[in-house]
C-alpha cells in the first residue's frame, strides 16, 4: 500500500514542477524577453490553434464523432464576437467571448444533428455542410460583416475594464489567459461523468445506451461544447492574432489543419492538442529556415508550401499506422524511459 | 378498492402467462399461500421478468416463435440451446435492442411491447454482452463507475463547478464501485486501462459494471464463452456469489451445458426459436426432446450431460 502511495507522489511531483515552470516562463519570461515576432507570429496563433484543437479533440478524440467543420465554428465565433462588440458596445469583452462561444455551440449542435443517425466517414462528410454553409452565409449576407463588400472584419481593441491588450505581448497574454481557463475547465469536465460518458459513447454505443447513458444528448453535448471552444478559439484567431479576417480564411484547409493537429499531437489527449498545435505552427517556420539555408534562393515559397504538405502528409500516414496516439504517446514513452533510467541511477 | 385493482391485474396476468414451472418453484419454497388471488398476486411480486408469447422474425427467418418465460426473484435462470436457436435474440428483446413482432415483456409490474433500452437501468435491469462491450479507453474503475451513469442527474455545468449535490452523488457512486471492485477481486487492476487486460479479466470487469447498480435482474449473454476452464469456474462462482450477496436475479444464456446445469435453478431450452423444455436441471437433463434436439439423437452424450 505504501509503495503505491509513494510511487504516485513521485509521479506527480515532477508534473507539478513542470507545470509551474511552464507557467512562470509563459507569463513572466516570454513577454519580457521574447520578441514581438515570437509572440505575434508564433505563440498567439499557437494558442488559438491549440484551443481549437482542444475543442475538436473533445468531439473527435473523446466522444468519437468526426468533424470536418472546425473552421466554420472558428468563423462563427469570430463573426459573432465582432457583431456583439459592434452592435452591443456596452458588453464587456469577456462576455462577448462567452456569447460568441455560445452562438458557435448552437450552430455546432445544429450541424451535429446528423450524428444521431450517421457515423464515421458519413458523419464527417455531413459536417462538411457546416464548412460550406457558414462560409457562404458570411459572404452572402453583408449584415455579418457590417456590409463590408468582401466580408472582411476588423477586430476591435481588446479591453477588459480599463486595461487594453494592443501590443504583441498584451494580445499574447490575453490569449494565454483565455486558453488556460478554457483548458482547465475542459480538463475538469473530462474528469466528470460527462467526460466518461463521451468515452463510453465512443467505445461502445450500445453498451452505453443499455447502461443508461443518454446517448443522443451526450453526442449533441459533445458537438455543443466542442463548438463552443472552437468558437472562442476563433475569437482569439481573429481578434488577437490576425486582427483582420475574411470568410475565405476559414476554409476547408483550416479545418484539416486542426484535424491534423489532433492526429499528430494525439487523439483523446489535451496535452496532445498543445503539442500538435506547436508542431503545426513551428514546423513551417523551421522548414523555411532550414530550406533557405540548404538550398538558398531555390527554396522559394512555392517549394516551401509543397515540401510542407509532403512532410505533413507523410507524418500523418506514419502516425496513423505506427502510433495512432500521436506525438504525446512518444513523449510519454520517452519520459517513462528517462524516469526509469534515472530511478535506476538513484538506486545504484 | 385496492383489492379490486389487485384482482384485475391478476386476471390479466393469468391470461398472459400461465406458467406451471413458476408455481412449482413457488410452492416448493413453501412460503406462498396456495389460494387463488393471493397466490397469484404473490407470484406477481416474486416474478422479476415475464415474457409472454414473444415472436420475432428477421425477414423470412423466424428467430423466436411464441416463447413464454418467467424468471422468479432470486433465481439463476438459464436458457440453453444450439447455435441459432434464438437465445441472443431473446436477450436482445428483453433489453430492448430488438422489438418483438408479437408478445409482451414485463419487468415486475411494468409491461412493454418494446423495452425502452435507455430506461433499462432505471428499471433495475443490467446486462453483459457476448463479445465484450467494455469501454476500452477507460480504466477498470471508471468502467465500473459507468454502470452508475444513470444515477448522475447533475448537468455538465454543475459537474464542472462541483455542486454539493453532484459531489455527494459522485462520492456515493465511488463507494459503490469500491465495494464491487473488491467483491470481484479487481482491486489490483483498478487503475489499468480496460482494453489492456486479458479476456477473462475483462469479462469480470463487465460483470462488475453490470452489478454495481445492484440490478434486480441481471442478463448475462454467454458469460463463459471464450474463457479458460479455471476462469469459467471462477466466473460461475462470482455469478452465484452475486446472487447470494446482492439478491440479484440472474438470467443467462450459455453454451456450456455442464456449467449451466450446476449453476442454475431452472433451465429453459430453445431450439429453432421455440421453447422445447423448461424446468429444473434434472428435469431438463432427462427430457427426451431436449436430448434429441439439442444433442442430436446420439444417446451416449447423456453421460456428458450428467457431468
Amino acid at each position: 500500500m505504501t509503495t503505491i502511495i509513494s510511487s504516485k507522489r513521485s509521479f506527480f511531483f515532477p508534473e507539478i514542477v513542470a507545470t509551474c515552470l511552464i507557467a512562470v516562463v509563459a507569463i513572466g519570461a516570454v513577454p519580457l524577453v521574447g520578441s514581438d515576432y515570437l509572440m505575434d507570429a508564433v505563440l498567439t496563433p499557437f494558442l488559438a490553434l491549440a484551443l481549437a484543437a482542444v475543442g475538436l479533440n473533445l468531439l473527435t478524440g473523446y466522444a468519437g464523432q468526426v468533424s470536418l467543420g472546425s473552421a466554420a465554428f472558428l468563423a462563427v465565433g469570430a463573426y459573432a464576437a465582432y457583431n456583439f462588440s459592434l452592435r452591443l458596445p456596452a458588453l464587456p469583452l469577456l462576455l462577448d467571448l462567452v456569447l460568441a462561444g455560445t452562438i458557435a455551440a448552437a450552430v455546432g449542435i445544429m450541424f451535429g444533428l446528423p450524428s444521431l443517425r450517421l457515423r464515421g466517414f458519413y458523419l464527417a462528410v455531413s459536417t462538411l455542410a457546416a464548412q460550406f454553409f457558414v462560409q457562404w452565409a458570411l459572404t452572402k449576407f453583408g449584415w455579418f460583416s457590417n456590409d463590408n463588400p468582401s466580408g472582411v472584419i476588423d477586430a476591435p481593441v481588446l479591453r477588459i475594464g480599463s486595461v487594453t491588450f494592443t501590443s504583441a505581448a498584451g494580445r499574447y497574454l490575453f490569449s494565454l489567459g483565455v486558453v488556460t481557463v478554457a483548458t482547465l475547465l475542459t480538463l475538469r469536465l473530462l474528469r466528470s461523468q460527462t467526460g466518461r460518458n463521451f468515452i463510453a459513447v465512443r467505445d461502445h454505443e450500445v453498451a452505453a445506451k443499455v447502461i443508461g447513458v443518454p446517448v443522443l444528448r451526450t453526442k449533441l453535448l459533445a458537438f455543443g461544447l466542442s463548438s463552443f471552444l472552437i468558437g472562442v478559439a476563433g475569437v482569439l484567431w481573429a481578434f488577437a492574432y490576425l486582427r483582420t479576417v475574411e470568410p475565405a480564411g476559414f476554409n476547408l484547409d483550416r479545418s484539416f489543419q486542426i484535424l491534423f493537429i489532433i492526429i499528430i499531437g494525439g487523439l483523446a489527449s489535451l496535452r496532445g492538442a498543445f503539442v500538435g498545435a506547436a508542431f503545426i505552427v513551428v514546423f513551417p517556420l523551421l522548414l523555411s529556415r532550414v530550406g533557405a539555408a540548404l538550398l538558398g534562393s531555390l527554396f522559394d515559397s512555392g517549394v516551401l508550401e509543397m515540401s510542407q504538405r509532403i512532410v505533413i502528409g507523410t507524418l500523418i500516414i506514419t502516425f496513423l499506422i505506427a502510433e495512432p496516439r500521436g506525438l504525446i504517446a512518444l513523449w510519454d514513452r520517452g519520459w517513462a524511459r528517462l524516469r526509469a533510467a534515472s530511478g535506476k541511477a538513484i538506486e545504484t | 378498492m385496492s383489492r379490486i385493482t389487485a384482482e384485475a391485474r391478476v386476471l390479466r396476468l393469468e391470461d398472459v402467462a400461465p406458467d406451471d414451472g413458476l408455481r412449482a418453484v413457488s410452492e416448493g419454497r413453501g412460503d406462498v399461500p396456495a389460494r387463488g388471488v393471493e397466490r397469484a398476486a404473490a407470484n406477481d411480486a416474486r416474478r422479476v421478468l415475464g415474457l409472454a408469447n414473444i415472436s420475432l422474425a428477421f425477414g423470412g427467418v423466424t428467430a423466436l416463435r411464441d416463447v413464454s418465460l418467467d424468471v422468479a426473484e432470486g433465481e439463476i435462470r438459464a436458457i440453453i440451446g444450439p447455435n441459432g436457436a434464438g437465445k441472443s435474440s431473446l436477450l436482445n428483446v428483453v433489453s430492448g435492442l430488438y422489438q418483438p413482432d408479437r408478445g409482451q415483456i414485463r419487468f415486475g409490474e411494468h409491461a412493454f411491447r418494446r423495452v425502452p433500452t435507455a430506461k433499462l437501468a432505471a428499471h433495475g435491469v443490467a446486462r453483459t454482452f457476448q463479445n465484450l462491450a467494455l469501454f476500452k479507453g477507460l480504466s477498470v474503475f471508471d468502467n465500473v463507475l459507468m454502470g452508475l451513469a444513470h444515477r448522475v442527474s447533475a448537468g455538465f455545468l454543475r459537474q464542472i463547478v462541483g455542486s454539493p449535490h453532484a459531489r455527494r452523488i459522485d462520492a456515493e457512486n465511488r463507494a459503490a464501485v469500491e465495494e464491487v471492485v473488491s467483491f470481484l477481486h479487481l482491486s489490483d487492476v483498478r487503475e489499468r486501462i480496460a482494453g489492456t487486460l486479458p479476456y477473462g479479466l475483462q469479462k469480470r470487469v463487465e460483470l462488475a459494471r453490470a452489478l454495481v447498480a445492484r440490478p434486480r435482474l441481471l442478463l448475462l449473454d454467454e458469460p463463459f464463452a471464450g474463457v479458460t476452464l479455471s476462469e469459467k469456474q471462477e466466473l460461475s462462482e462470482h455469478v452465484r456469489n452475486a446472487r447470494d450477496r446482492f439478491g440479484t436475479t440472474i438470467l443467462l444464456i450459455e453454451h456450456d451445458i455442464g456449467l449451466v446445469m450446476g449453476l442454475s435453478d431452472r433451465v429453459a431450452v430453445l431450439d429453432y426459436g421455440r421453447k422445447i423444455a423448461d424446468g429444473t436441471p434434472d428435469q431438463v437433463r432427462a427430457d427426451q426432446t431436449v436430448i434429441d434436439a439439442y444433442l442430436g439423437v446420439a444417446h451416449e452424450d447423456e453421460t456428458e450431460l450428467a457431468t
